[in-house]
């Protein structure tokens, strides 16, 4: 099975990027704006299939490791906003990998790690009413100019919503995506799933039944004892 | 390029104050009466100083150095220093460098070779001081400066495992630097203004710009490319990376490098590093020295338990393990100290690993495992605070020693990277929990209410629910193909138990592993090999007229 890989170079990503990563020039503290313009660049963009390049911003995280004084936490949250609505769910946790106990008490990134943690523990509705929380004072929201972040995440949690259930009640979906009836009908269109009056059917991913594992080899693997077998 | 980081004059300035803060005071007031003539009796008194033994072996690596004995030098530096410095130097250092050039002739480049063992050894058995620190650091740069900025290459030749040896000390130096420079409670004032003022000494820019020049200089990358892809390795080496020295120090650098990025918490750009590093080739450059062998197996499988791939981490600890037991007779007794050292960590490393995404080991290393470690796996397995508690103990004995890049803030509070980098992790380990938990109920039915299952966790329904979608993500890894990147890899199911929820109903489906006949039909299939040829052999000898052996016995 083929998946998304946050290793492989997206093709976003511009020949200039693309030579400072896999050269030296990567520790380069001049290059800074150069990954800070092109952080930018994927924050604009809506469409979460093409506007993440996890490699840029690490190489980008990794130049404020080395040079604390350079380090700006508003392209931190950004960043750490990007892999919060990232198809892979271990982006988050690289990026924490090269930041300190200090970055992390900045209130903005600390509200994030929180958010994060409702994600990861599938407790959607919790995460949704903390996000858009009336009492939070703060008067930006945690994700501001993140373009398209609410309707990447809604990708994120119909997927795990769809692997986990075959029916499931329409009142359920929408406290888990944050939407209104309406709207999750329409979702419900336009993936094709049946909807029965308060109860949504999914089409099975794969069909949940017993099976057998059986062992794969491959033809490579026996190249050693035919060519033994070869010398008789 | 080494220079721009490194201003000689001005550094050897500074390392006097360092040596005047640090020597006995009594000492100073007496250096003030010394003439020179005492100057050379005291010189003569520390070369007589120096044991017959120590003398002549220095003697002979010295000659041997000069004359590129490689084998000899093998000797000299494998099995009879290790053995004088047991005997002469167990709680001591080593012979004064100014006394020991006394009997070389002042041969420069002998001296900064010797230097580097004699540092390694302090730092090995006794407890460096800043200002020996700071002279190993200074050394180092004449090495390598020697190494990568004379005209052309140099002369110089010497054994893989002294190659490695050195590129592995810098970068432990390096990491002990940062760790004794940010304990800040137990550092003096007068040290503490030391380490703000020379700064630049051990910065990880240098460290690095270190590592990165000696794999440019050998082209090396270029060199393991060509070869991967069947070409020639000795067309694209160049002049300094045809030489075997440099092509090993290249090499080595890059498996410095993956430790380097291990201990700063980077671990893509460690596993891309080792992108032209052939893992899994019996034939790799890295097998030539055991060290060096373990080194890579350890980061690459602990890069991978930092990025939650646990199956990969296995799969790398398991492979290590396998070869360290089986070849531990074949390498000398030193070498499998520190091997044995790594197996340890590695061991509860991998413990970790298989309790939180249990699979099929090696027999050998599933019953060490079971022997040594039974007890936490279970603990693991049955998961709540408990199982972290007993996670964070395995991974605090087992994991690298993290740093900051930085000097710190000498004002401020310390900062531990140790303990971000275990929470962090945590994170991440503490979800999989859900997986063993869930498991072992959901095992034993094939539909069941959310209600019910509910009541036996004592947990509410809708967080149940939350869970079971948890372990829905858990369920998936991602494993590296085989192929060069070690970061690419595809989605694969690591557990047997699948279920689907219809409104408040668990449907549950377990698989089974099916037989497995390939290792029944390749372990046949080699006996009847064996059989064919006894039965030839036995042919030809009655052909030939010989008895048979076996009758003769008989």
């Amino acid at each position: 099975m083929s998946i998304p890989s946050s290793f492989v170079r997206p093709t976003t990503r511009p020949d200039e990027i693309h030579r400072l990563l896999t050269d030296v020039e990567r520790y380069n503290p001049s290059n800074t704006v150069l990954l800070e313009d092109y952080l930018a660049r994927q924050c604009a963009n809506p469409d979460s299939t093409s506007n993440h390049d996890l490699m840029a911003n690490l190489a980008l995280l990794k130049l404020y490791q080395f040079n604390p004084e350079m380090l700006d936490h508003d392209v931190i949250r950004r960043i750490l906003a990007k892999a919060l609505i990232s198809a892979i769910p271990a982006d988050f946790n690289l990026c924490l990998y090269l930041l300190t106990d200090e970055v992390c008490k900045d209130a903005s990134i600390a509200k994030l790690l929180a958010l994060r943690e409702s994600l990861e523990r599938a407790q959607f509705v919790k995460f949704w009413r903390d996000m858009y929380d009336p009492e939070d004072e703060e008067e930006e929201s945690v994700v501001d100019g993140i373009a398209g972040f609410d309707n990447g995440l809604r990708k994120l949690i119909l997927a795990e919503i769809t692997a986990t259930y075959q029916k499931i009640p329409l009142a359920s979906v929408q406290d888990m995506v944050n939407l209104d009836e309406e709207a999750v009908l329409r979702l419900a269109k336009e993936n094709g799933w049946a909807v029965d009056g308060p109860v949504i059917s999914l089409p099975a991913k794969s069909e949940v039944k017993a099976s057998v594992i059986s062992e794969n080899v491959k033809f490579e693997q026996l190249t050693k004892m035919l060519s033994a077998a070869n010398d008789i | 390029m080494y220079q721009e980081t490194y201003d000689d004059e001005e550094f050897v300035g500074n390392i006097d104050v360092v040596a005047d803060s640090y020597a006995n005071a009594d000492e100073i007031e007496d250096a003030g009466d010394i003439d020179d003539e005492e100057l050379l009796m005291q010189a003569q008194a520390g070369v007589q100083s120096i044991p017959e033994q120590v003398r002549t072996f220095l003697g002979y690596l010295h000659r041997n150095l000069q004359s590129g004995k490689v084998n000899d030098l093998t000797y000299n530096y494998e099995m009879q220093f290790p053995r004088l410095s047991e005997k002469y130097y167990a709680k001591a250092s080593w012979p004064e460098p100014q006394y020991v050039a006394a009997l070389v002739n002042d041969d420069g480049l002998f001296l900064i070779l010797y230097r580097e063992l004699y540092y390694r050894h302090i730092y090995s058995r006794l407890h460096p001081s800043l200002e020996i620190r700071f002279r190993s650091f200074e050394n180092y740069c004449d090495l390598f400066n020697h190494i990568l900025n004379s005209d052309g290459p140099t002369d110089l030749e010497l054994p893989n495992q002294w190659l490695w040896d050195i590129v592995d000390e810098f970068i432990y130096q390096f990491q002990s630097f940062c760790t004794h420079r940010s304990r800040l409670n137990k550092r003096s004032e007068e040290e503490i203004a030391l380490l703000k003022e020379n700064s630049q000494v051990w910065s990880t820019y240098s460290v690095l710009n270190v590592l990165y020049s000696l794999i440019q200089k050998s082209n090396i990358t270029e060199q393991l490319r060509a070869q991967q892809q069947g070409g020639d390795a000795a067309q694209v080496a160049g002049e300094f990376g045809g030489r075997l020295l440099y092509k090993m120090l290249g090499y080595f650098s890059i498996v410095g490098l993956v430790r380097v990025h291990c201990m700063l918490g980077d671990y893509t750009l460690a596993l891309q590093t080792l992108e032209n590093v052939e893992l899994g080739n019996s034939r790799a450059l890295y097998t030539r020295v055991m060290a060096c062998h373990v080194s890579v197996y350890y980061y690459v499988g602990f890069a991978y338990l930092m990025m939650g791939r646990y199956a990969d981490a296995t799969q790398a600890f398991v492979h290590i393990l396998t070869f360290v037991s089986r070849t531990k007779q074949y390498h000398q007794r030193q070498q499998v100290d520190a091997a044995s050292k790594k197996a340890e960590q590695m061991y509860a490393l991998l413990a970790i690993a298989v309790s939180l995404s249990p699979v099929r080991v090696d027999e050998n290393i599933h019953a060490y495992l079971r022997e040594k470690y039974a007890d936490q796996q279970h603990r693991i397995q049955r998961g709540g605070e408990d199982a972290l508690d007993v996670i964070s103990e395995l991974y605090l004995f087992a994991c690298p020693k993290f740093i900051t890049p930085n000097p710190p803030n000498y004002e401020a509070e310390v900062v531990e990277p140790q303990a971000y980098q275990l929470r962090t992790f945590l994170r991440e380990a503490r979800l999989q929990l859900v997986v063993p938990t869930l498991r072992s109920f959901l095992k034993l039915y094939t539909t069941m209410g959310v209600d019910r299952l509910s009541g036996f966790l004592e947990m509410e329904p809708a967080e149940l629910k939350n869970q079971l979608m948890v372990y829905k993500q858990r369920c998936r890894q991602v494993k590296w193909d085989g192929g060069s990147d070690l970061l690419s890899g595809e989605l694969v199911p690591s557990t047997d138990l699948d279920f689907a929820l219809e409104m408040d109903m668990i449907f549950i489906a377990e698989s089974r592993v099916g037989r497995r006949y390939a290792d029944w039909f390749i372990r046949n299939a080699n006996k009847v090999q064996d059989l064919v040829v006894v039965l030839e052999n036995r042919q030809k000898d009655t052909i030939a007229g010989k008895p048979k052996v076996d009758a003769v016995a008989a």
